[in-house]
């Protein structure tokens, strides 16, 4: 069974976990009864709202069941490419390590790393210009660089290249 | 001071030296990121709002107002030459736009494109300039339970409206609003759902979420798709473009077509929960059906400059309507005007009845920018079509990585630390995964924007009327958006039952 068939059926589940998270953790909110009144503290709200969720989410599981019965149309049958699905994972892994060494290695160098990476991955393999990407990488960053650290006084992550050049 | 003067202060804040230049790089940034496809007018002021940080609010919203226009005008240009729409709001520019082309008429095709846009513009701005003012002299008088109403009815028309899954589109806005439950409650005063952790006391950023959502989510689902994509798009013919390439006559004839186009724009500008999407394809179906020439020059579809005026008068005069509760309510209606509230607030300006008396200065100044950003988008895309026409073949994996360093920074610059590039980044995943659930994300930013509106205002009723409902019902302006919000629901949730009938 393709993953797009049950797809409403797990989000409905899912989604009926976290209402029930989400009250629990509503449950937990102080509230202050002497200065507001049960009906407008802070906890009825999020109560309501979890109890929405979790009807929706029922209505979501419902709508799922019946999907399961028709029969698998083609499209829905299409699968995820091996190739764009490393491509997703890829993407996912390079934001992270991006987000990591930004205070660690400072806006220049990550930025410049990240950005010749990111090209790689999004590209398709016949349209690869390694040179190409590495001078895009650098130059958009200086550009970048010069604008909002410079330019607009904003301040950026340091590292060793910012503090070489004296921001 | 008489409405003539405040419009003429604006024109003063808006004409200075900055804000015309200002002015000029938000047209053409803003045409650009209209133009290509994968990238909004929501993403292009998302963009810029960290660039706008240390300007006046005057120059700010100058500057993401001219991208606005920009935007929604820019996808014209490959909606008509390539016959991919480069926003949603040009969907139907080329159903007709593409095949003037194909007859050879590329030139009258942009020409009627670019002209309406500008018309669209112009007749949205000038009567939001004389409907505003007085909604917000109607709207200083709301209260508490006009304000929940009005919320909960922008709330349940966005979740109906904006998906084809009722109960996905309003699942989507009950978690956006629960999203903007985590925080300092503002009535208690006590913790909701921070766990301990220092950094969601304040709750989550507006513009982290936003910026995730639709910036970084966009980039992450393009990682799909982009090893696939055919880059290896048609050259546009640009040869012998030269004038508007279209006559007098034809202008004329287009008249009513462009006024009725207008009107339907305006008016889904002003209801919440459909923008420009849906505006160029009701005034196109509207154009089609009420055709008096398919006899003598083929239907709409086959080439006709009809289609292009409606579409694009339409998409451009939704702008001037979207303004209107987003100034005179603080209500945004689409994602576009929830970025330019986020900008708002963030230059310490609260959208609302009362921001035309105490801040009138820069209402005016934002409706100057708005009539002056479309006379110099009208001179930039009639002048420099080859320009933007040579920026359509920047590939997307180049572009791509490019805009989600600009997303960084933006979210770094809100507290000068990686809390919101965390915070970002969580919204993005978030957004990929609605993305492949095919869940709407409109109405989760929405909740999470209008849904503090709505619960404020309840318990601060609530308290005031000691615990009960009744005066919600009683106050007439707030009983018929309620009614009307309830109407909506019912409607779309027997759809089903009705056609099963049929």
């Amino acid at each position: 069974m393709s993953f797009k068939k049950c797809r409403d059926l797990i989000l409905g589940i899912v989604m009926l976990l976290v209402s029930g998270l989400y009250l629990f953790f509503a449950q937990q909110i102080k509230t202050r009864p002497k200065l507001t009144p049960g009906f407008a503290s802070a906890r009825i709200m999020p109560t309501l709202l979890g109890v929405l969720l979790a009807f929706l989410s029922i209505l979501c599981i419902v709508q799922g069941l019946r999907k399961l019965k028709e029969p698998e149309t083609d499209s829905q049958a299409k699968k995820m490419d091996r190739g764009d699905l490393a491509a997703v994972l890829l993407t996912f892994a390079v934001i992270i390590g991006y987000i990591l060494i930004l205070p660690v290695a400072g806006f220049i160098l990550s930025t410049i790393l990240y950005l010749f990476l990111q090209m790689i991955i999004l590209s398709p393999a016949e349209k690869r210009n390694y040179g190409l990407f590495c001078l895009v990488a650098v130059v958009f960053t200086a550009l970048v660089f010069v604008a909002f650290r410079v330019g607009l006084q904003q301040l950026l992550p340091r590292g060793v290249i910012e503090s070489l050049l004296g921001f | 001071m008489s409405t003539l003067q405040l419009i003429g202060g604006g024109f003063a804040t808006v004409l200075t030296p900055t804000g015309i230049f200002l002015m000029l790089i938000g047209v053409a940034v803003g045409i650009v990121f209209g133009a290509l496809p994968g990238l909004s007018a929501t993403m292009a002021i998302a963009l810029f709002l960290p660039v706008t940080y240390a300007m006046t609010s005057s120059n700010a919203m100058t500057l993401l107002m001219a991208l606005f226009i920009g935007a929604i005008s820019g996808g014209l240009i490959s909606a008509i030459l390539l016959r991919i729409p480069g926003t949603p709001s040009s969907v139907a520019t080329c159903f007709d736009g593409h095949p003037l082309v194909e007859k050879g008429q590329a030139a009258k095709a942009l020409g009627v494109g670019v002209v309406f846009s500008f018309l669209g513009t112009i007749f949205s701005t000038v009567l939001l300039m004389f409907i505003a003012p007085q909604i917000a002299r109607v709207a200083i008088n709301f209260g508490n339970f006009e304000f929940f109403s009005i919320a909960i009815f922008s709330l349940t028309m966005i979740a109906t409206l904006s998906s084809g899954n009722m109960v996905k589109g309003i699942m989507a806005g009950v978690i956006g609003f629960m999203f903007s439950t985590v925080g300092t409650d503002t009535i208690e005063g006590t913790a909701r759902f921070t766990f301990g952790n220092t950094n969601l006391k304040g709750g989550f950023d507006m513009l982290a979420v936003m910026v995730g959502l639709f910036a970084v989510g966009e980039i992450i689902g393009a990682a799909e798709t982009s090893r696939h994509t055919d880059e290896t798009v048609t050259k546009p013919q640009m040869k012998g473009i030269r004038g508007f390439g279209f006559s007098m006559q034809e202008f004329t004839g287009q008249a009513w077509n462009a006024l009725r186009s207008a009107l339907i724009g305006m008016g889904i500008g002003i209801l919440p929960g459909i923008g420009g999407g849906t505006s160029n394809m009701m005034a196109y179906t509207v154009a089609k059906n009420s055709d008096k020439h398919a006899a003598e020059l083929g239907p709409l579809g086959t080439g006709r400059i009809d289609g292009v005026v409606a579409s694009e008068t339409a998409n451009n005069a939704t702008i001037g309507g979207a303004m209107v509760p987003l100034l005179t309510l603080g209500i945004p209606g689409d994602t576009t005007t929830a970025m330019l509230l986020g900008a708002l607030t963030l230059h310490g300006l609260t959208p609302g009845p009362l921001l035309f008396q105490n801040q009138a200065d820069v209402v005016y100044g934002i409706f100057a920018a708005m009539l002056i950003a479309s006379v110099i988008m009208l001179f930039m895309e009639f002048f420099g079509l080859r320009i933007f026409v040579k920026l359509l073949s920047i590939p997307k994996y180049i572009l791509l990585p490019c805009v989600f360093v600009l997303c960084v920074i933006g979210a770094y610059a809100l507290k000068n630390n990686m809390s919101q590039v965390i915070a970002c980044l969580i919204f993005g995943i978030i957004g990929f995964t609605f993305k492949k659930l095919e869940i709407p994300t409109t109405p989760f930013i929405l909740g999470f924007i209008l849904g503090p509106l709505a619960e404020v205002n309840y318990r601060r009723g609530m308290i005031r009327t000691k615990g009960s409902f009744v005066p919600f019902l009683t106050s007439p302006i707030s009983a018929v958006f309620l009614i009307i919000a309830v109407a909506v629901l019912l409607i779309y949730a027997t759809k089903p039952l009705r056609q099963k009938k049929a």
